[in-house]
């Protein structure tokens, strides 16, 4: 019974994680309108009841940042040396056409579920 | 390993072995960097809101919850792979052809035989075998694993997915056994390994005679066949080769393996007719006894039981030959009548 359990809870753990590597891309850019550097904005985010640990946001900013979506500066704040990150022009484009079509799923998928 | 004194040295300490695991000297400074900054501030939120600095068990939860450093570079440093997911399925292909239909057989057949020929002793020849194709496998599965990482960085992959095209797919056949890729390759293995055996046969008469080619020898009726039973064996090899390449070309396996047949069955019958065709009821052998064994009634006794074996299952191959050719025959008159009947259903279609 338990190995069940095991094994749907790790069917569902996957099937989430797919669900919300999409959705973090898009909160990550948004949250970057403003520029922040990585502690600040993983705080925002897990403020905004998105929690999301250093493995994947780290290597998503750089991602994003070698996509050109993104601008990174080191600058020194706190006598500490930190990486600052905010939304580029192009970024700014790509995320209105993301948040049009965020907006269409959203619509789509509501309406599914209320058919259902 | 001592114990660092200051908590925050423990964080260094974390930061280093990250650092050992990132694959890349240029991302790593960057990566540690952030990383530093990010659990620093952690440590700091967490001291403010107690009012105290932490001590090294809370440090050290902190540094628990992010991770094994090994684990972190992984998640942290750039991702790669090997052998991508494009070429993975042509390199499990090759890995299997390349293991179990070729290596194999090849042990199987040729290295075994030769080294039970060299050795004389069936244990030594099974031992050495096993050990030669143990060490094997893994040679050459290290080989095409470092072929395929290195296709797999070069421009040609790409053209792997872009090349193809849909017009180029074989028509899907209804009602239809489709051909077996499975029985296409050991067809053409066998045929190939086949090959082999009967091209080494001249200079190692143990692949046909085991210990016993120590007293037995071929008879000279194998020299004026044995370049016909060679060119059978290469049309074989071209038929599996031509089945495997070509397997959109349906009307060809029945076709050819009936013109394989009747070449066969030539073979054998003028075999049996110069093997037989001797005055006063006599017959040629197919194996002599060796000069040096020649008065052992033993050795004499072996060579006449080889040659009546021979020459029963050569009139028996005569037989069988017989009846594939019925078989193959009516196979192909099938084909031939399916084809007509789908030819005339298309020609009604293309008048409509």
């Amino acid at each position: 019974m338990s190995n069940g359990t095991d094994i749907n809870s790790e069917i569902f753990e996957n099937l989430r994680l797919e669900l919300r590597r999409g959705c973090l891309t898009l909160a990550v850019l948004t949250q970057l309108r403003t520029e922040r550097y990585g502690y600040t904005l993983r705080k925002a985010l897990a403020e905004d009841g998105l929690e999301i640990d250093e493995g994947t946001l780290y290597p998503l900013l750089r991602r994003l940042e070698s996509q050109g979506l993104l601008v990174s500066q080191w600058r020194e704040e706190d006598k500490r040396n930190k990486r600052f990150y905010r939304l580029s022009a192009q970024g700014e484009q790509i995320l209105n056409l993301l948040l049009d079509e965020w907006q269409r799923i959203s619509a789509s998928l509501n309406k599914i579920l209320q058919e259902a | 390993m001592s114990t660092p004194r200051n908590p925050i040295e423990l964080v260094d300490r974390y930061l280093e072995a990250v650092r050992f695991w990132l694959p890349k000297k240029d991302t790593q400074e960057g990566v540690v960097a952030e990383l530093g900054d990010d659990l620093r501030s952690q440590i700091e939120e967490k001291e403010n809101e107690l009012g105290r600095p932490l001590g090294q068990p809370e440090v050290s939860e902190i540094l628990k919850r992010c991770g094994p450093p090994m684990v972190v570079a992984a998640r942290l440093g750039p991702k790669g792979y090997l052998i991508g997911p494009t070429l993975y399925p042509i390199y499990i292909f090759v890995l299997k052809m390349v293991l179990v239909w070729i290596m194999v057989p090849v042990f199987v057949f040729i290295v075994g035989p030769s080294t039970l020929a060299s050795t004389g002793s069936w244990a030594e020849a099974f031992r050495t075998t096993l050990g030669s194709l143990w060490s094997g496998f893994f040679i050459a599965a290290g080989i095409i694993t470092l072929v395929f990482a290195v296709i797999e960085r070069t421009p040609a992959q790409a053209a792997i997915a872009s090349k193809w095209d849909p017009l180029s797919l074989p028509a899907v056949k209804k009602h239809e056994r489709k051909p077996s890729l499975a029985h296409a390759v050991c067809e053409l293995a066998f045929s190939w390994f086949g090959l082999v055996w009967l091209l080494l046969l001249p200079k190692y008469p143990v692949l046909i005679f085991g210990p016993a080619s120590a007293f037995l020898t071929p008879g000279p009726i194998w020299h004026r066949f044995y370049l016909p039973i060679v060119l059978f064996s290469v049309v074989g090899l071209l038929r599996s080769a031509i089945t495997l390449a070509k397997p959109q070309r349906q009307w060809f396996p029945p076709l050819s393996h009936l013109v394989q047949t009747i070449f066969g069955m030539l073979i054998l019958r003028f075999m049996l007719n110069a093997a037989t065709n001797l005055p006063h009821g006599e017959w040629q052998t197919f194996v002599a006894v060796t000069d040096a064994a020649r008065y052992s009634p033993q050795y004499l006794r072996v060579a006449a039981l080889v040659n009546g074996s021979i020459l029963v299952g050569m009139a028996a191959g005569w037989l069988g030959l017989s009846i594939a050719l019925v078989v193959q025959t009516w196979a192909l008159l099938q084909y031939v009548r399916k084809a007509a009947r789908r030819n005339g259903q298309a020609a009604s279609l293309e008048m409509l």
